[in-house]
């Protein structure tokens, strides 16, 4: 009889270790690996680690990556610069970003985008050069604006500097974004530019002429 | 069986597609930063406070120290370091200027450097828009210039830029560990 009774109680004590240690698990694997936790960076009496940092995206996809590999005799097509503000638990778009109202699309310095050639968006032609690019968020669609105001930070935009504006649908993404992610995906005669935050995502799609 | 066969394509369409939307860039653990001269001259800019127009700017990723020994050891002495992480370091001039007593002009260059015990030489490049200090390619150097080194008695955790300015015009900063370099550069 107390045979059966440790057996029992033995079994009931592996049956909780094994389910603590699954929920210990699935607290790990369902952690989504865009999410980082806040952490106060150490001083730096040069250049303070910002809490929203700098990142940057090429097209062609890793551009720089595959010149180590590859012998590429063509430039990049564009680039973007950014800074990338964290959610933080906030709801992002009609609350921290109001609608209808300027976004600078990062964060600290305007964000910029450079295009190495001419290309063309939504029938119009853009000319290779640099440009600070923001948007102004609606609930069903997004502007996304191409302004000649280089150099700036990004809370103030000098609207009278606008180059050009185009109108882009915007969808619900099926993985919330912790950080806002800016990145290029080809499609065909040319690439998107993907605009990411929380749980909203538009793009802008970009062409240009070929050279390979 | 069929149901089961279109029960498995559904979980895997669904498992696909949410690792791409997942494969958008986790923030990097060496994040990037900018540095420009005149000193935040894209806040002093919305101030209306600029007195000169922007005369370069740094773009370069910023890789921590973590404990790690890094001048001599994990960076070493005499072979060409990246003076950064990930995405070689760029380094552009809004107008031409001088390093040393060379016309640099203006342009986007990558920054690369040789660091020794005592003295590091700089390098701007012109072969941009690459990784690292992986195909560095000593044909495309616009120049080398040598430049002494200071010790520091606190070391700085994350490699750190910046500008400071000079009687000649400015100087670039490159601070980590206990180590700083100074990379002067004349505007006259």
């Amino acid at each position: 009889m107390t045979k059966l009774a440790c057996t029992f109680f033995l079994c009931c004590f592996l049956f909780i270790a094994c389910t603590n240690g699954n929920e210990k698990n699935r607290d790990q694997t369902e952690k989504k690996p865009d999410t980082a936790i806040v952490h106060t960076p150490p001083a730096n009496p040069y250049a303070p680690i910002d809490i929203s940092p700098m990142d940057m995206s090429y097209f062609p996809v890793n551009y720089s990556q595959l010149k180590m590999t590859h012998d590429l005799t063509t430039p990049p097509v564009m680039r973007v610069i950014y800074s990338r503000p964290h959610r933080q638990g906030r709801t992002i778009f009609g609350n921290l970003l109001k609608y209808g109202e300027r976004w600078r699309l990062g964060a600290n310095e305007a964000s910029e985008i450079e295009f190495f050639q001419n290309v063309t968006i939504q029938d119009k032609k853009v000319n290779a050069g640099r440009y600070v690019i923001y948007c102004i968020p609606y609930q069903d669609k997004w502007t996304i604006v191409l302004n000649n105001d280089l150099y700036s930070w990004g809370l103030k935009i000098d609207s009278t500097k606008d180059l050009v504006q185009f109108e882009i649908p915007i969808k619900k993404t099926t993985v919330d974004f912790e950080y806002f992610t800016m990145v290029f995906q080809p499609i065909t005669h040319g690439a998107e530019l993907v605009m990411a935050w929380d749980d909203t995502e538009g793009r802008l799609p970009i062409n240009f002429q070929e050279t390979r | 069986m069929k149901q089961i066969t279109l029960l498995a394509l559904l979980i895997i369409s669904v498992l696909v597609g949410t690792s791409q939307t997942n494969n958008l860039p986790p923030v990097d653990k060496s994040p990037m930063d900018m540095c420009y001269y005149p000193g935040n001259y894209p806040v002093l800019k919305i101030q209306d406070k600029i007195t000169e127009p922007a005369v370069a700017r740094v773009i370069y990723s910023r890789p921590q120290k973590n404990g790690r020994l890094i001048f001599g050891e994990l960076v070493e002495y005499g072979k060409v370091w990246r003076l950064g992480a990930n995405e070689a370091t760029e380094i552009e001039f809004f107008k031409a200027v001088k390093i040393g007593d060379k016309k640099v002009e203006k342009g986007r260059y990558t920054l690369y450097a040789i660091p020794m015990e005592s003295s590091w030489t700089i390098i701007l490049n012109k072969d941009n828009d690459t990784w690292g200090a992986f195909k560095y390619d000593e044909q495309k150097d616009v120049l080398r210039t040598t430049v002494p080194v200071q010790k520091l008695n606190e070391a700085v955790e994350a490699l750190a830029m910046t500008f400071e300015k000079s009687d000649s015009g400015c100087n670039l900063i490159i601070a980590w560990d206990n180590i700083k370099a100074s990379l002067p550069i004349s505007l006259k």
